[in-house]
């Protein structure tokens, strides 16, 4: 399966929120949807689930317009919320039926899943009754139930403990393999660059980069050195205004250009004592920095 | 279409698990039984003790005093007033008004005519009460004895005189339209129980909405339901339960007021329960429409509040647009003429129709075309604004923040998306 989002575009009132938003997800892989907060990412989510239609522009799976009757899709979104007064199973139930499910089908596989999240007790319990990171999973319920082929999961790690965490990186993996379409919106990335073999950043309603994580690290400008050294302030002192230090003590040597990098390996060896010296490898983290014009 | 079904049965298994809704339906449906059942159980009460309950002695009555400088005027007054005020022991006395007033206020009798002449008394109590009505009798009762005296002195036989002002005329009312008299209960009832239940079940679709989106809900129904379903689900769902609920309070009157007929032998509760059949169709049917077209707008601006607190400064405006029309409506019964401008007009607005048309069907003659004009404009206006507010609610479901101008709202659903 490949999911294509093609040249989208939405305006609300004057406000343009999404310019010519494009990206393509595929089946089997789980893709990161990056941004800060108010970039885009919920109403692009909230095209692709038909919530409202975008001005311009496609959604197309397999090459073909998306058919919303045909295709399940699974959203667990970043505000929670169910019926805090209502019981767990009569909620879980009706949000299954309204994606179609038969009732027996409906209770056979929230059952299912109320087992493998370890929620079965409370099948019978009002949900306000429950902690934080309970109604999360009870939550996730809904986005699985009804074995949808996309999986939208906005935050899903907020709010969980390790053990839950675990729970929940295990059902997501499961879920990849299956090879369905999982797509994550997240703050935190170590867990996209975790699951993610793909990204998109989006900031200001644009995607500012998208494609896959190996390959956006290794076209990043490789202009930055980290150095480990006994000499560090004598390199400061020599380098000035393009050293800057890491937490652990290490230098990064900033480059005019990607072509000075032998020279300077070559001097530093050289002229100091040198544990360590490497291309600074960015993370996921320094990548959305940049792209997202913003610190976390 | 089939979620809508789903949509219906779940808002529905809401309602008949809402111990608050379920409480008050019982409640009144008791308190109902029980009332209609108080007069059988008083009569069986008193038909227990009837044969021991000896007639009260004419002393236990209270005192009413008669006193003039004539014997023989106060002897004629007693003589007149005996008959007409039979709940008090109505004695002469000769004291002087000084004592008299003294034994009122100590409370051994409880009133006094001090007469001058058969045309000018002096009427002495301790408290007067709101509802006291002796001297409005006491003033018939001696004019006719004024009149009587005065024929007599005229050389009439007294029983003549008597006869000539006790003339009853005969008289018949023949109602070729409708008795407003007869009418005027059940159509109040309906007003008054149409009136209530627009505004409970207004109020709780628009709470139910906004808790759907304050408690972020919403953000999963949007995605899973079509909004249009969704309205109509919710709405409707209200609309049986509101009828529900009414038919099982009424049907619960009915039944106890049935088995309890004998007893509840009152031309007013007759009236309510003698409802014709036409009429009982036309009420169902304005109900319903007139239940619809509110509770869509209730529904659509409870999904613009993003907080419970703003539901009631929202739904002012709806608010005070069904008072108006029911005071129009309650005004317009109250001063009998139901066939007034106002409420002409009323007849064929949608928002005011379901209780200005209902009246006048109930309390005068409206020809059929009328009728059908009105209900065909309240079923087109129900469909539009059902739609319409479907449409706002898919918009104001997803706006956070300050409740949005309504305009704003609009011209967002017009907006050619």
């Amino acid at each position: 399966m490949l999911l294509e989002i093609k040249d989208i575009n939405k305006s609300f009132g004057e406000k343009r929120v999404l310019t010519g938003v494009s990206f393509s997800v595929e089946g089997g892989r789980a893709f990161g949807l990056l941004g800060r907060n108010g970039a885009g990412k919920t109403t692009t989510i909230r095209i692709l689930m038909n919530v409202f239609p975008s001005d311009s522009g496609q959604i197309l799976l397999d090459g073909e317009p998306i058919d919303y009757k045909k295709i399940g899709i699974g959203y667990l979104p970043e505000e929670r919320g169910l019926y805090p007064r209502k019981v767990i199973i009569d909620q879980l139930v009706y949000f299954a039926e309204l994606k179609g499910m038969t009732r027996k089908d409906a209770v056979r596989a929230i059952d299912y899943w109320l087992e493998r999240l370890g929620m079965t007790e409370y099948r019978s319990k009002r949900l306000e009754t429950l902690s934080k990171g309970n109604q999360q999973k009870i939550q996730l319920v809904t986005a699985l139930a009804h074995d949808p082929e996309i999986v939208i999961l906005d935050e899903p790690f907020s709010g969980l403990d390790p053990v839950n965490a675990m729970l929940l990186k295990d059902v997501v993996r499961e879920q990849i393999e299956k090879g369905k379409i999982v797509l994550f919106s997240s703050h935190q990335m170590s867990y996209i660059e975790e699951f993610c073999d793909a990204i998109a950043i989006i900031n200001a309603g644009k995607v500012a980069i998208s494609g896959s994580l190996f390959d956006i690290k290794r076209n990043y400008v490789r202009d930055r050195l980290v150095v480990s050294s006994r000499d560090t302030e004598t390199i400061r002192a020599d380098f000035a205004d393009s050293v800057t230090e890491l937490e652990n003590g290490s230098l990064i040597i900033k480059l005019a250009s990607p072509e000075e990098k032998p020279e300077v390996m070559r001097r530093l060896v050289e002229n100091y004592d040198i544990d360590e010296v490497k291309v600074f490898e960015p993370s996921l983290n320094d990548i959305f920095v940049e792209y997202a014009g913003a610190q976390i | 279409m089939k979620q809508f079904g789903k949509i219906l049965k779940f808002e529905l298994m809401g309602y008949a698990k809402n111990k608050i809704f379920v409480g008050i339906t019982v409640f009144l449906m008791v308190a109902i039984a029980v009332v209609t059942f108080v007069p059988n159980i008083i009569s069986a009460f008193s038909s227990d003790t009837g044969e021991d309950t000896v007639p009260s002695e004419p002393t236990s009555a209270p005192v009413m005093i008669i006193s003039s400088s004539d014997p023989a005027l106060s002897v004629t007054v007693q003589t007149y007033f005996i008959p007409v005020f039979t709940g008090y022991a109505v004695v002469i006395s000769d004291e002087e008004p000084e004592a008299i007033k003294e034994s009122i206020v100590s409370g051994e009798a409880e009133c006094a005519f001090i007469m001058d002449s058969l045309s000018s008394y002096t009427y002495y109590v301790n408290n007067l009460s709101m509802y006291d009505s002796n001297t409005v009798i006491a003033d018939e009762v001696l004019r006719e004895l004024y009149r009587i005296t005065a024929m007599v002195g005229g050389g009439l036989s007294p029983e003549t005189a008597s006869d000539i002002l006790s003339v009853m005329i005969e008289s018949r009312t023949e109602t070729l339209g409708k008795d407003q008299m007869e009418n005027f209960f059940y159509t109040y009832i309906m007003i008054f129980a149409l009136y209530m239940v627009i505004l409970l079940y207004g109020q709780m679709v628009a709470t139910n909405v906004a808790t759907e989106k304050s408690s972020r809900a919403m953000e999963l129904l949007v995605t899973s339901a079509d909004p249009t379903a969704m309205m109509f689900g919710k709405v409707i769902a209200s609309c049986l339960a509101g009828l529900t609920q009414l038919i099982l309070i009424f049907g619960t009157a009915m039944l106890f007021y049935n088995l309890n007929k004998s007893a509840l032998e009152n031309p007013i509760i007759a009236s309510i329960f003698d409802i014709p059949f036409d009429l009982f169709i036309y009420m169902i049917v304005f109900f319903v429409l007139g239940f619809l077209i509110y509770a869509f707008m209730f529904g659509a601006i409870g999904s613009t509040a993003s907080k419970l607190e703003d539901i009631n400064t929202s739904v002012m405006p709806i608010t005070f647009l069904f008072v108006i029309a029911f005071m129009v409506v309650v005004f317009s019964m109250a001063s009998g003429s139901v066939d007034n401008t106002a409420m002409l007009i009323c007849s064929y607005i949608p928002f005011t129709s379901p209780m200005a048309m209902f009246t006048r069907i109930c309390m005068s003659t409206v020809m059929w075309y009328e009728i059908f004009i009105s209900i065909f404009v309240l079923v087109a206006s129900v469909i539009g604004i059902g739609f319409l507010s479907a449409k706002i609610y898919r918009v104001g479901v997803l706006l956070y923040g300050m409740p949005p101008k309504i305009t704003t709202v609009v011209k967002t659903v017009f907006k050619k998306q």
